[in-house]
């Protein structure tokens, strides 16, 4: 330790190790760069090191289908759930999956990047919404794949209805998000609600009629049940992409339909807000 | 000033750490009103100071004197409790906590997430990571993941990526500990370039040579407060003195533990004590060097006994022996008295020569031959110089510099010339 600097070898060592400043990006387009490259980061991670690799996120949804599949439509219900519940189900489930696991890799998004955060400022939000993202990559190729080998099959009944499709897909991110938001914020200082949301997802599981064709659910209940957000969307789903049998949860709601659209809106308004509030403390939380 | 690059007004940090364990919901249900208990600490205590574009800031500190929170602070991983911090250039921090990589990535991957944390997009860092793995001396292990790397290695890596990141302000944090000295030299090779381009580097260390050395300022800061600013050299210098009053204050509260002593001798005279003096006469555990020191030692006279000698052993606290000053060699005559008597033989240094560290003090009370020993007790007394200069070695040799032009022979010259 008892070297002194020689001055000839300042910034003379061959390449400069300093680049000058560039002209800088705006801070939106920083902000994107980087969700893109966290997103794209976790789906590698999430597969990478795994034999079948990929292949898994294809696995798994096709598991919990065919599970579902022989339980409800084998064993339970028989005859009763109408010949298009496999594709209805397949639906259920594929947009099931992306909810689940959004959500799931949402919630633990700020806790488990610690070692991001302590290390320098970006928007934490961004890691929320890379973390979705990755769940979003995963359903875009079970979504294509569906379509590619479902359309020539004719399993699906594609009509005007079906253009409401990617406005429920909008409601359904912002529903995510809405939970993502909050959930990996208080989940930063509360610990034990990361079980409580495993908890919650089984509850919606069953909630949402995922598994079972909405209809078999007893009339008396079915308002109640349709005010659930995810019920409201699987639904509205179904009935844009597999049959027009099926009713709008609008017939079921009436004017009603409003709470549980507006309850994604306030949700999300709700996870932003807790969101930007507990920001500052996430540091010292880590 | 409005060419600051960072400004820094009254800036307060409290951290609260809770006494129960109020983050679990099992107690928040079952402590439904209680509201939660807290120690506060005082992290960082009103602080404010600027630092100018192009400047190279130091902060150093001792332990816990919140440093590293204020650099966290101006990297805004926290925010303050009270006060502004404005920062008008992009900033690119380097904080002691772990290194932020994805074990499970590549090198190469890790560059190009880290990069994309400081803000550079992926085109920008295709074209520096060739460049950046040479600096980093990592060219072989680029495509290898880093929970494969060394901690040495990561932490070039990370430094590495900290510097590409077109940043204005670097924030530093104890870097120092980084790598093998000639890293070190390399980084501040870095520091220097970052410099001539007119960006600004703050860097906490603790490392005072290396402060004084490349900072052009340096802020202490002392239980969460600014206590100084200034030139490098006068602050470091300053720094160490707090440390010396530091180690003085927990040998008067009596934490400093006193050395193993080893006695022997019949005690015909006693040694009764031994005091260390500064140049006011006021009892003292450390010393600057280059301040006067006086060793006083007590003795009382139990049997009749001529004369004697009285001898001074000072050992560094590993061991090496430095001086042993003894009356017989200064030819200064102690006779004895009656038996009962007391008193006190002092050895004034004018100038202390030691440099910091810690010492033992022998003292030992011989006969005229020095084969008797009367009262010999080995390492009775620990004590503490500081070096303020931040000199290197064991002592102060005393010595002057001097230098004057060399002669060149003439025809050498002319040979060199045509």
């Amino acid at each position: 330790m008892t070297a002194i600097a020689d001055p000839g070898t300042l910034g003379s060592a061959g390449t400069p190790a300093v680049t000058l400043p560039a002209p800088r990006p705006s801070a939106f387009h920083t902000n994107l760069n980087l969700t893109r490259e966290l997103a794209v980061t976790s789906f590698k991670l999430k597969y990478t090191g795994s034999v079948l690799g990929y292949l898994w996120s294809l696995v798994k949804p096709l598991m919990i289908f065919g599970m579902m599949y022989l339980v409800f439509a084998v064993f339970l219900l028989r005859g009763r759930a109408g010949s298009d519940f496999p594709v209805q189900l397949l639906v259920g489930v594929v947009v099931w999956t992306f909810f689940a696991d959004a959500t799931l890799t949402s919630v633990s998004s700020i806790a488990s990047n610690g070692h991001m955060i302590l290390k320098a400022y970006f928007p934490r939000w961004i890691l929320v919404v890379a973390s979705t993202l990755s769940a979003a990559m995963t359903l875009a190729v079970n979504l294509t794949l569906m379509l590619a080998i479902g359309l020539p099959l004719h399993w699906f009944h594609v009509g005007w209805q079906t253009l409401l499709l990617p406005l429920l897909f909008v409601e359904l991110y912002l529903l995510i998000l809405g939970v993502g938001l909050l959930w990996s914020a208080l989940f930063v200082f509360y610990r034990d609600l990361g079980h409580v949301w495993e908890i919650i997802l089984q509850l919606l599981f069953y909630g949402s009629a995922i598994v079972f064709p909405f209809i078999l659910i007893p009339s008396r209940w079915q308002p109640w049940i349709a005010l659930n957000p995810l019920a409201q969307i699987v639904e509205d789903m179904r009935r844009a992409l597999v049959s027009t049998t099926i009713p709008w949860s609008s017939g079921i709601l009436g004017s009603r339909l409003a709470i549980p659209v507006i309850g994604v809106l306030v949700l999300f308004a709700l996870g932003a807000y807790t969101f930007r509030r507990l920001t500052p403390k996430f540091g010292e939380a880590l | 000033m409005s060419s600051a690059a960072v400004s820094v007004e009254h800036v307060t940090k409290r951290f609260r750490i809770p006494l129960d364990q109020t983050h679990r919901l099992k107690y928040r249900v079952s402590h439904p009103i209680s509201t939660s208990r807290y120690r506060e600490l005082l992290a960082v205590n009103d602080v404010s100071f600027e630092v100018g574009r192009g400047e190279f800031l130091g902060i150093t500190g001792p332990n816990g004197c919140g440093k590293s929170t204020l650099l966290k602070i101006l990297s805004r991983i926290y925010t303050a409790d009270s006060g502004r911090v404005s920062i008008r250039e992009r900033v690119s921090p380097f904080l002691e906590l772990g290194v932020g990589f994805n074990p499970e990535l590549t090198a190469r991957e890790n560059i190009f997430l880290g990069g994309a944390v400081l803000g550079l997009t992926r085109k920008q860092l295709a074209e520096r990571t060739e460049r950046l793995f040479e600096f980093a001396e990592l060219t072989d292990f680029a495509d290898q993941k880093v929970k494969n790397f060394s901690s040495g290695m990561a932490v070039r890596l990370a430094f590495s990526v900290a510097i590409q990141a077109d940043a204005g302000i670097l924030l530093m944090d104890e870097v120092l500990a980084v790598g093998d000295a000639r890293f070190q030299e390399k980084c501040f090779d870095v520091f220097a370039q970052y410099k001539r381009d007119n960006r600004t580097i703050v860097l906490v260390s603790h490392d005072l040579g290396s402060l004084e050395r490349y900072c052009d300022r340096v802020l202490l800061l002392q239980k969460g407060r600014l206590v100084a600013d200034g030139e490098a050299s006068e602050v470091t210098a300053q720094y160490r003195r707090i440390v010396g009053a530091m180690s003085n204050a927990e040998a008067s509260s009596g934490t400093a533990a006193l050395a193993a002593e080893h006695r022997w001798g019949a005690r015909e005279v006693e040694v009764t004590g031994v005091r260390l003096l500064d140049g006011d006469g006021k009892p003292q555990h450390t010393f600057l060097t280059d301040q006067p020191m006086t060793v006083a030692v007590d003795f009382r006279v139990n049997a009749h006994v001529e004369e004697f000698v009285c001898g001074l052993g000072f050992k560094r606290s590993d061991g090496i022996s430095l001086a042993g000053p003894n009356t017989k060699v200064a030819r200064h005559r102690i006779v004895a008295s009656e038996p009962g008597t007391c008193g006190t033989i002092t050895y004034t240094i004018p100038e202390v020569a030691l440099l910091g560290a810690s010492y033992l003090l022998t003292v030992a009370l011989y006969d005229v031959h020095l084969v008797h020993a009367f009262d010999h007790r080995d390492d009775m007394l620990e004590f503490r110089v500081a070096d303020d200069k931040g000199r290197m070695g064991l002592v102060d040799l005393g010595g002057v510099w001097h230098d004057a032009a060399i002669e060149v022979d003439k025809g050498r010259r002319e040979a060199i010339a045509g």
